[in-house]
């Protein structure tokens, strides 16, 4: 602390400008505004809740404040004293009767030391043409370079080689367990109610931490304090909703948007008394109490549910509540409470067998941030964060009274999670910057009921006769409670970027992060399902520990009209879990016993060209990357698991290609392409086969050894907006094709007995053929 | 505990517009090894003297069928010294008839084959009577069909594990362990479309090891009727007990195991 007096008294012979930047239609605050002192040569970013904090000396000066998708607002500040001063920026859209051509892609910022950063505006991805219209978040950073997913009709995404459960998805800042509806086809972001979105795959600052591979931080808007406002729109799929407006003019505001899906959706035809559906509700509320306080709740609750002769019925989602309060602690020190509550529910009801199934994560966050404008050169970043999780794994109840099934819970396990963070962006001169910091994180595992223990603490064993591993049968078990500590980790977890730039248009930037997750997805599954529990780290589960290093060329052409990012990454895992050969893992009261600590490691090259302004928009994204994983044995005589070799993960993709375009040909009418070309996903084929107890049982090649055929597909759409006529009615229509070309693209392969003939037979899985769409959107 | 249908569902979900094809893939080929089908099963009330052990190698994968493992020689051996010699009597099945069983007692199974031994050991597993069958209909997706129940007690407080089998047009099996019913009377669920009312079922229950248990269970799921997709879990060889002892790197498949069975017919109301 007393190192942070000195540098703010130290700093004391500017004056302090603060404010918030606002949209001048709806009071909505705008995240990363540039602020621009072009006679100073300096500058600011508005933080994500639009607040900005500069020091300036004594006098007059010019402010040049621009934000894509508005107007640029350029203005005069006479500064004597300390002073606070919101802006309003103008949305473009509002001059649609001059020709508008400004992009919504985020443009590349050259000298900031940000890198592995991928920014996409809401604007951009609702253009995106998608499978059924729908508009998809997550599917459309699918088209970002370094960014993948286990194929189509999977759930969640892939970034750099990672797996999905090492992604940390921030909605208002509140953690998501499961981003997806149906088992993935579509994400749970209604994105009518998102304002920005903003993807870390590397360089990732200290402020985040918990999860190795990405953080996507997704922001809700507030509402819109100046008047009431719908929009909605008309799909294949779902219908949405959302409303919002003042509830005290310029102050407060409320924001409810509501999504669903058609019930019987994909049953219906089947004409039987089946359903499946899902749906979600946004909400939001927000009150600016004075210059220096403003509160925001906010809410998110979506259930997917199926429901199959009433005798299968599961239900899933999450549920999600935020308290925050933004509070300017000085008039240069942002500070933000959060009070987070969330919970995923996994609950099955199984009629025809008599009993009820339910799982879940539950945790409350609690979580202080400050950032703090010491100076024109340097910003700190300080914070604390603290979770408590409870797990429950599964319990079963009967559902009648003469149920042959006992009532069974699976052992609640229960931790703590604290982390405290320090990153300064600093920068050092014209051409240098750099972001450093440091998070010190902790995990604590509580008591627990039951917990097993094992002969040598081993919980797999290695049986020598067969070569294979074996669940170890526990010797005991202890009770502790859940108010005493069990285990304890801690990690220091470095980062450090550093960006040099040659000139305005072309920088080198270089970055480290050292990052530890203690939460692990169990799931052996190559596409996670809502099933999957998440299990946190203890006695027989070490926490995951990453290493990424990433070197990057960037470079804007012609005034900005083109950028161009080159990125290399490698990245390193420890402690991975790795799952043995028939590892059973639902209902798994002892998941210890099949499980083994592995490595994990993936390398590539990341190629980002745009062209970001003109009739023609777009971007090329290319990867070349390998995403690999191994466990060897623990002693000589263990095999490892497959033989301890390295072996491709389930969505390692080595090529992969996708453009996105759009061509405004009038006002009226926008066009839209996607084209993607992968390299198909690993897969085991198998090399013989025999007869056992009337199976057919197929002999197989070592893990993912095989790869499915390439996946391709092209993608066109059209958005047509029609005139004006009259009032406030605003409406659009979305014509889209997925798949033009029918590409059967392969979802898997599998081999299996004809029943028929009962001869083997291999059998490609192909998810989407060509499927057109149309939806309507309208707004008023 | 009862299979989730967690596969099935996504399965539904998918079928919907999902598309499946037979292709053509090229396979590699990997040697052949040996393959053993040794279940020795002793139904309630009867001698258990007639056994048969059938030995068959693995074939290509798209092969009609597996070749017969000839000309071994095969051996169980009781606990108590006693020592049984099957014989191959028709290509690749291996018979005796003076086999004298008793529950809980310990077997050695011998095989030479190739100039190669094999072994394995287990225990003969005893299981519970089949007491009778319930029906009623509202099984399948159209909650339609007729669905049975066979019902048996499980005994309190030792684990116990089941093998079923289910004849009706073809042989289906499951398998289940007590986790959840231990102590209660439990079933065994059956529907099939085509039941009808005057068809025959037959239900077999069989009592099985853990390991065994195990050893199905990862079977079950390997032998690819689940439809493959993204929730498909990762394919692996699945080694039984049966140990090479000459040659440990040219293991076989299959499994040597002893079971009590029980029979019940049913005919559908």
């Amino acid at each position: 602390m007393f190192l942070l007096f000195f540098l703010v008294s130290n700093a004391q012979d500017k004056l302090v400008l603060n404010g918030v930047v606002k949209d001048a239609s709806s009071n909505e605050t705008l995240y990363g505004v540039n602020i621009l002192l072009p006679t100073l040569n300096t500058g600011t970013v508005t933080n994500e809740y639009g607040f900005y904090s500069i020091r300036l000396p004594n006098g007059t000066h010019q402010l040049k404040i621009s934000y894509l998708g508005y107007q640029e607002l350029v203005t005069e500040v006479t500064i004597e004293e300390n002073k606070t001063l919101n802006f309003d920026l103008t949305p473009t859209s509002e001059y649609l009767d001059e020709v508008v051509l400004t992009e919504d892609i985020e443009r590349l910022n050259i000298k900031k030391p940000e890198m592995s950063v991928n920014k996409l505006d809401i604007n951009t991805i609702q253009k995106l043409p998608v499978v059924f219209g729908e508009v998809d978040v997550v599917k459309s950073l699918l088209l970002l370079p370094g960014v993948s997913n286990a194929g189509e009709g999977s759930s969640g995404f892939n970034v750099r080689g990672g797996a999905v459960d090492q992604n940390l998805i921030l909605l208002d800042e509140a953690t998501i367990y499961n981003a997806s509806h149906l088992f993935g086809l579509f994400s749970v972001f209604n994105p009518d109610a998102i304002k920005n979105l903003k993807l870390y795959k590397g360089g990732i600052p200290a402020k985040y931490g918990g999860r190795v591979s990405s953080v996507l931080e997704i922001y809700q808007k507030d509402g819109n304090s100046k008047k009431f406002e719908a929009n909605g729109g008309i799909g294949v799929i779902s219908s949405r909703l959302l409303a919002q407006g003042p509830i005290i003019k310029d102050k407060g505001s409320f924001l409810i948007g509501g999504r669903s899906s058609y019930a019987h959706l994909f049953l219906k035809l089947t004409d039987n008394p089946n359903s499946a559906y899902f749906y979600d509700l946004n909400t939001k509320l927000s009150y600016r109490i004075d210059k220096s306080n403003s509160i925001l709740f906010s809410g998110y609750f979506g259930r997917d549910v199926f429901n199959i002769n009433e005798s299968f019925k599961n239900t899933y989602g999450n549920a999600v509540f935020n308290l925050r309060w933004n509070h300017v602690l000085t008039n240069n020190i942002f500070t933000n409470l959060s009070v987070i509550y969330s919970d995923y529910y996994y609950g099955l009801t199984l009629d025809f067998v008599e009993f009820n199934w339910n799982s879940g994560i539950k945790n409350l966050n609690l979580k202080y941030d400050f950032s703090h404008y010491l100076n024109e050169n340097i910003n700190f970043d300080y914070g604390v964060h603290s979770t408590y999780y409870e797990f429950n794994p599964g319990e079963i109840e009967p559902s009648t009274e003469s149920s042959g099934i006992n009532s069974f819970n699976l052992t609640k396990k229960y931790a703590f999670e604290n982390a405290v963070y320090f990153s300064v962006e600093h920068k050092i001169s014209e051409n240098f910057s750099t972001e450093y910091g440091l998070r010190y994180s902790t995990f604590l595992r509580l008591g627990q009921k039951e917990l097993n223990l094992y002969e040598n603490d081993q919980a797999v064993i290695f049986n020598e006769d067969f070569g294979i591993y074996e669940e170890s049968n526990p010797i005991g078990s202890k009770e502790l409670s859940k108010n005493r500590i069990e285990r304890s980790f801690g990690n220091l977890e470095p980062r450090l970027a550093i960006a040099y730039s040659f000139n305005d248009f072309q920088s080198v930037k270089a970055s480290y992060n050292r990052m530890s997750q203690y939460l692990h997805l169990i799931t052996n599954t190559s596409s996670p399902t809502p099933l999957d529990i998440w299990a946190p780290s203890g006695k027989y589960i070490k926490p995951q520990l990453l290493d990424q290093v990433a070197l990057g060329y960037f470079q804007n052409f012609n005034n900005e009209k083109y950028s161009l990012e080159l990125e290399g990454f490698y990245k390193f895992i420890n402690k991975r879990l790795d799952y043995i050969d028939g590892a059973n893992l639902v209902a798994n009261n002892a998941i210890e016993q099949v499980i083994l600590p592995g490595t994990a490691r993936a390398y590539g090259l990341e190629l980002l060209l745009r062209k970001n302004t003109g009739r023609f928009t777009g971007w090329l994204a290319y990867t070349l990357s390998r995403s690999e994983q191994r466990t060897p044995g623990r002693t000589p005589e263990e095999s490892g698991i497959n033989n301890g070799n390295w072996y491709s993960t389930g969505y390692d993709k080595p090529h992969d290609i996708s453009f996105t375009g759009s061509y405004e040909i009038s006002e009226k009418w926008q066009l839209n392409t996607n084209f993607v070309y992968q390299t198909g996903l690993p897969t085991t084929y198998p090399t013989g086969q025999y007869r056992f107890e009337n199976l057919n049982i197929p002999v197989y090649s070592p893990r993912n050894s095989n790869r499915l055929p390439a996946y391709h597909r092209l993608d066109i759409s059209a958005t047509y907006v029609p005139k004006r006529k009259s009032g406030n009615f605003e409406s659009s229509w979305n014509f889209g094709i997925y798949n033009v070309y029918n590409r059967m693209n392969a979802v898997s392969l599998s081999f299996r007995k004809n029943e028929d003939s009962g001869n083997n037979e291999a059998v490609r899985l192909s998810l989407f053929g060509i499927i057109p769409s149309v939806t309507y959107n309208f707004k008023f | 505990m009862q299979n989730l249908k967690i596969s099935m569902l996504m399965l539904i979900l998918f079928s919907i517009y999902s598309c499946e094809e037979v292709v053509d893939v090229d396979l590699e080929e990997s040697e052949p090894r040996l393959v053993v089908e040794a279940s020795i099963l002793w139904k309630k009330e009867s001698t258990g003297n007639f056994q048969i052990i059938k030995l068959t190698t693995t074939a290509p994968f798209f092969a009609d069928s597996t070749p017969p493992a000839e000309e071994a020689q095969v051996s169980v051996k009781s606990e108590n010294g006693i020592l049984y010699v099957f014989e191959e009597l028709e290509p690749g099945f291996y018979i005796n008839d003076v086999f004298e069983p008793e529950l809980n007692r310990s077997y050695d199974l011998e095989i030479i084959y190739k100039d190669e031994v094999y072994t394995a050991t287990e225990s003969l597993m005893p299981v519970s009577s089949l007491e009778y069958v319930e029906q009623s209909t509202g099984g399948g997706f159209g909650g339609e069909d007729i669905e049975l129940r066979a019902y048996y007690n499980d005994p309190p407080d030792v684990e116990n594990y089941y093998f079923f089998r289910f004849l009706f047009e073809d042989l289906s099996i499951q398998i289940s362990e007590d986790e959840f019913t231990d102590g209660n009377l439990t079933f065994a669920y059956f529907s099939n479309e085509d039941l009808v009312p005057g068809e025959d079922v037959e239900f077999e229950i069989q009592g099985i090891s853990k390991r065994f248990y195990e050893y199905m269970f990862i079977l079950r799921s390997q032998a690819g009727t689940n439809g493959g997709g993204p929730f498909q879990t990762q394919p692996t060889t699945v080694r039984g007990n049966i140990i090479n002892t000459t040659n440990p790197e040219n293991f076989a498949f299959g499994y040597f195991r002893l079971s009590e069975t029980d029979f019940l017919s049913y005919t559908i109301q």
